[in-house]
């Protein structure tokens, strides 16, 4: 067996160690690359930097923590923008799974803040029924949500003065690790109400996303912990995410080399067999 | 600062079951399965307290009882149709919560799902070639990074014309049939290659979330719970591997 044909079979678990070093060493000792803001997350800053103070600003956390190192980046900075702009937060799930994490994000983000249950921010937990909610909100919140996560009623809650349905939310943020998520509050809730919507989601659904970005059925796109860290940068309060961009940089170029150097070693052992080929002829 | 027991015992957790599921990475293991085990059903009991609680305690006793909402009965009659499954002989009446279900969602989900996605995407797609501009006459843009420049236009024009012939089977992908064909299985591998880069990244932020926790809980105010439990499962790994070189598998 030539050299190259050993270096094609190596042990896959050599593999993982490089990529785990290249993910480690950069997180031990970072080198902070420049991190350039992409338009579609900007999309969604812009929106959310432009609404006068007091909007109503719906974020829906559809994920659970299986993808929490993706969106809860993007959640923290997304509320602590809207925080920050002093926005009626409005925030819910999809995803029963995530109820107890999207919980602990807001409470966290607005305890931070110095932000108010039911003042200044509400947490309407989780109902049943998916996209069958967006469309309940629609037509009335209260029915849809007689009462927040901590149980207080949200008929009379200050937060939520004037707003009766979906049409008086002023900006939607949906950040989604699948269905429902993204699409489903575009064609349930966007499309019908008419209300401006924004998304986030993990870096798988990312490419499936940009037909509803470019065809701008949606406003602004964070994909994945990239979207994150250049969302963390436009905050100026730099986070988990942006702490991850080198390990992930880092990776990518362990990736590329690998792939690049399975290439060089295949071709050298396709020619390799073609010379013993000629010999043995 | 001081850690709540809570807090410092949830580490230790986190930290054990994360190196636990890492160690599938090395081999197939006793201790990977038990993690993977605990995860489903602990996210299975989670999900069903949860739905309980929010369903049928707050969703439907709670107004019922104290506030005398007795039209729940109707939906809550329609949801236990389904239960009927379990029972052979009274089965058939599930189908009407299944028609009353099937029919309500595809009457929601159709019009809605034709509007959104097949006409808006269509009305995205077709976009003139050139553009007129006032005072400037017949313009044409060439910036790559705008997605609605004429140049991005004529891409797209490509691209969705030769996909759309590669998938067309009825005509021999010859001659210049063959050329638009392998345009579009060309097309079809960028796509492909974006999703997959995407996916890559995807992961490596998974795998960077969990080594930022491991790192964290590696702090002596949590007890180091990341150096200690790494060393309990490279030591149950070798203690197993051993195992299994004594006792070779009977074939």
């Amino acid at each position: 067996m030539g050299f190259a044909e050993r270096m094609l079979r190596i042990d896959r678990r050599i593999i993982f160690l490089v990529i785990g070093l290249c993910t480690l060493l950069p997180l031990l000792f970072p080198v902070g690359l420049p991190i350039k803001i992409s338009s579609e997350v900007r999309g969604v800053y812009d929106y959310i930097d432009k609404l006068p103070e007091g909007s109503v600003f719906l974020l829906s956390l559809d994920f659970d923590p299986a993808s929490k190192p993706e969106l809860y980046p993007q959640a923290v900075a997304i509320l602590r923008h809207a925080f920050r702009k002093n926005l009626r937060v409005m925030a819910m799930t999809l995803w029963v799974s995530g109820t107890g994490l999207a919980d602990q994000i807001i409470s966290q983000t607005a305890k931070e803040a110095g932000k108010e249950s039911g003042k200044d921010y509400v947490f309407l937990g989780w109902s049943p029924g998916g996209s069958a909610v967006i469309l309940n909100m629609g037509q009335d919140l209260y029915t849809t949500f007689p009462a927040d996560y901590d149980g207080k009623a949200t008929k009379g809650l200050p937060v939520l003065a004037g707003v009766q349905n979906l049409r008086d939310v002023a900006y939607a943020v949906t950040l989604a690790a699948g269905n429902p998520g993204v699409e489903a509050w575009y064609v349930f809730g966007k499309d019908k109400y008419k209300f401006e919507l924004g998304g986030g989601c993990t870096g798988v659904m990312a490419p499936g996303l940009y037909p509803l970005l470019r065809s701008g059925q949606i406003n602004g796109l964070i994909g994945g912990l990239r979207g994150a860290a250049e969302y963390e940068t436009l905050v100026g309060q730099k986070g988990n995410a942006v702490a991850g961009m080198d390990a992930q940089s880092a990776t990518h170029l362990a990736i590329i080399v690998l792939v690049a150097i399975c290439n060089v070693f295949y071709f050298a052992m396709l020619r390799q067999q073609r010379r013993h080929e000629r010999i043995g002829s | 600062m001081e850690l709540s027991f809570a807090t410092i015992l949830g580490a230790w957790v986190a930290t054990g079951l994360t190196l636990f599921i890492l160690s599938f990475l090395y081999e197939d293991n006793p201790v990977f399965k038990l993690a993977e085990h605990l995860y489903v059903g602990v996210s299975l009991g989670y999900t069903i307290v949860k739905t309980f609680d929010t369903v049928v305690m707050t969703l439907i006793v709670h107004p019922i009882l104290d506030k005398g909402q007795w039209s729940l009965l109707i939906p809550v009659g329609i949801g236990t149709l389904m239960l009927t499954r379990y029972v052979p002989k009274a089965a058939w009446l599930s189908r009407y919560a299944f028609a009353f279900i099937v029919g309500v969602g595809a009457g929601l989900a159709i019009p809605r799902t034709i509007s959104s996605f097949i006409l808006k995407q269509i009305e995205d797609t077709v976009r003139p070639l050139l553009s007129i501009a006032p005072g400037e006459g017949v313009t044409f843009t060439w910036s790559l990074l705008n997605p609605a420049s004429n140049l991005n236009g004529i891409i797209i024009l490509i691209g969705v014309v030769s996909v759309l012939f590669y998938f067309f089977f009825s005509v021999e992908h010859s001659g210049p049939g063959k050329l638009v064909a392998r345009a579009g299985i060309m097309f079809l591998m960028i796509s492909f290659g974006a999703a997959f880069g995407y996916t890559v990244m995807a992961r490596m932020s998974l795998l960077i979330g969990r080594l930022t926790d491991l790192i964290e809980f590696s702090d002596a105010s949590y007890g180091r719970p990341t150096l200690w439990l790494l060393l309990l499962t490279v030591a149950t790994l070798i203690i197993l591997s051993r195992r299994g070189n004594a006792h070779p598998p009977e074939r």
